[in-house]
């Protein structure tokens, strides 16, 4: 009797257990859905189109032709044997290029270029001439003296000005 | 007054005349002017929020022609650049092309070039401004003591030589942990030691004595900084050179497995070969220990002796046992 009772007892409970998870799959399940990969660089690379928009050099040269194109927008010895900071320097780097870009916003006609020369900083920057000069020469005296603060080094700015963009090509 | 209503006039007519695309740019010019007007005549400061509507209020300056145009054949370079600075295209009269050329085109032009401003020039360094360079150093400048001449007497006058390295790097430290290392070199032929002296020196010393030149190294760098290193580094020295003189009680027991060199006599070598001599009664007989002196002179068994010292000494090469055969033979008649 108790044995028959249990038998019966444990085939509802299976039966409830199936329905249940069967329940479970329909309303909870998830899966994961993939899609191809597509193995394109896109690294800093403008895509062509229809041929209204105006290219820098720096711009118009895909980053696998430094070293055959382009130069170095930054240079320092970090990065020979032997010689430690490589990180510091680069974070730096990072840092003073989000600086001047905030500082002269809207006049950088093209990327800025950091030279370190001994413990000197030089940042090379050609400007629009969008603003009047003694508010160019107000930011660069600011950005020349908040950013030797910050690094504790003599920090200058070589600042030439154009009318308009050098334009390379039109992509 | 008459003037005020001009002004309106004006700007009215300005109006007028325009076409309707520039509505816009008009109306604000006639704002403006009529704000201009307005603030001449009275008070009334309306101030005028800068930025758009500063069109009319200051001439936008007009950027004068490049210096180039205005540089003399022979003016002063080293005026122009007198630093290290970057490319300037406005400052530099040379007609530069830098970059890859365009399809069907020319590399472009110096006047907004980023890639000449990258890369490191050196126009402040002409053979003009450096001959100014030197100018300006020579007073600074002595010249070198006629009497040390040559190489050997500098190594006489000053035997030993102390060599250390300064780094320079591109950050914003000068510090640089391997600028403490201290390189100091002699040649012990300098010092007047004897030979148990010499001896010692070199067992103390080990492996900073290079055989072939007879040059002593010492390299210090445990202590932080360059200065600390260089005196201990002499106090080495002192110490070495003073040390090897002391006879110290313990070294009467310097035993044969100890000596830096192979001495033939009271060897086994020489043992056997006396031995063997005797047996094959080479000389008459006699008493012993005059025997083996007499046997010890003989020119074969110099020669003997010297051809194993050098093998001994010097290892096993073709001549040294070439050297040890012909001894050999001649000593046993062979």
């Amino acid at each position: 009797m108790a044995a028959s009772l249990s038998s019966s007892g444990s085939a509802r409970l299976m039966t409830a257990l199936a329905r249940s998870s069967m329940l479970h799959n329909s309303f909870e399940s998830r899966s994961l859905h993939v899609t191809a990969v597509c193995c394109k660089n896109r690294a800093a690379r403008i895509r062509i189109g229809k041929g209204d928009r105006p290219l820098t050099y720096e711009q118009a040269h895909h980053p696998h032709q430094i070293a055959h194109r382009k130069g170095w927008l930054s240079q320092h010895t970090s990065n020979l044997k032997g010689v430690e900071g490589a990180a510091e320097r680069t974070v730096e780097d990072v840092f003073i290029r989000r600086f001047m870009f905030g500082t002269f916003h809207g006049c950088l006609a093209n990327e800025v270029v950091i030279k370190r020369r001994g413990n000197m900083l030089v940042v090379c920057a050609l400007m629009l001439q969008k603003l009047p000069p003694q508010k160019f020469y107000f930011l660069i005296g600011y950005s020349e003296s908040l950013l030797s603060h910050f690094y504790k080094c003599p920090v200058k700015l070589d600042i030439q000005t154009l009318q308009d963009k050098a334009v390379y090509k039109y992509l | 007054m008459a003037s005020l209503i001009r002004n309106v006039f004006l700007s009215l007519g300005r109006t007028n005349v325009c076409g309707l695309g520039i509505k816009e740019t008009t109306n604000r010019v006639t704002y403006a002017t009529a704000l201009f007007a307005n603030s001449t005549s009275g008070n009334k400061g309306l101030p005028d929020r800068g930025g758009r509507g500063s069109v009319g209020r200051r001439p936008r300056r007009e950027p004068g022609e490049p210096r180039t145009e205005k540089m003399p054949l022979d003016q002063d370079w080293t005026s122009v650049y007198p630093s290290a600075t970057s490319f300037k295209s406005n400052a530099v009269p040379l007609p530069v092309r830098m970059g890859y050329p365009v399809k069907r085109g020319v590399p472009p032009e110096k006047k907004g070039n980023l890639e000449l401003v990258k890369i490191p020039n050196f126009l402040h360094l002409t053979p003009a401004a450096i001959k100014k360079h030197c100018e300006a150093l020579k007073p600074f400048c002595t010249e070198w003591p006629s009497a040390l001449d040559t190489d050997a007497k500098c190594d006489e006058h000053f035997p030993i030589k102390v060599e250390s390295t300064d780094y320079v790097c591109a950050g914003p430290s000068v510090r640089n942990p391997s600028a403490r290392i201290v390189h100091l070199k002699v040649k012990l032929s300098r010092f007047n030691l004897n030979d148990h002296a010499r001896k010692k020196m070199l067992k103390l010393v080990g492996e900073r004595y290079c055989k072939d030149s007879d040059i002593l190294s010492i390299t210090t760098d445990s202590c932080p900084l360059r200065q600390q290193n260089y005196e201990y580094a002499k106090y080495l020295l002192t110490v070495l050179y003073h040390e090897s003189w002391k006879i110290e009680a313990w070294e009467a027991e310097k035993t044969a497995a100890d000596m830096e060199e192979y001495s033939w006599e009271d060897s086994l070598s020489q043992k056997n070969m006396l031995d063997t001599l005797l047996r094959m009664k080479v000389a008459g007989e006699g008493e012993d220990a005059d025997v083996r002196k007499q046997l010890l002179e003989r020119k074969e068994v110099q020669d003997y002796k010297d051809s194993v010292v050098r093998l001994k000494n010097e290892g096993a090469s073709e001549s040294s046992m070439l050297q040890y055969k012909e001894a050999v033979r001649k000593v046993l008649n062979v």
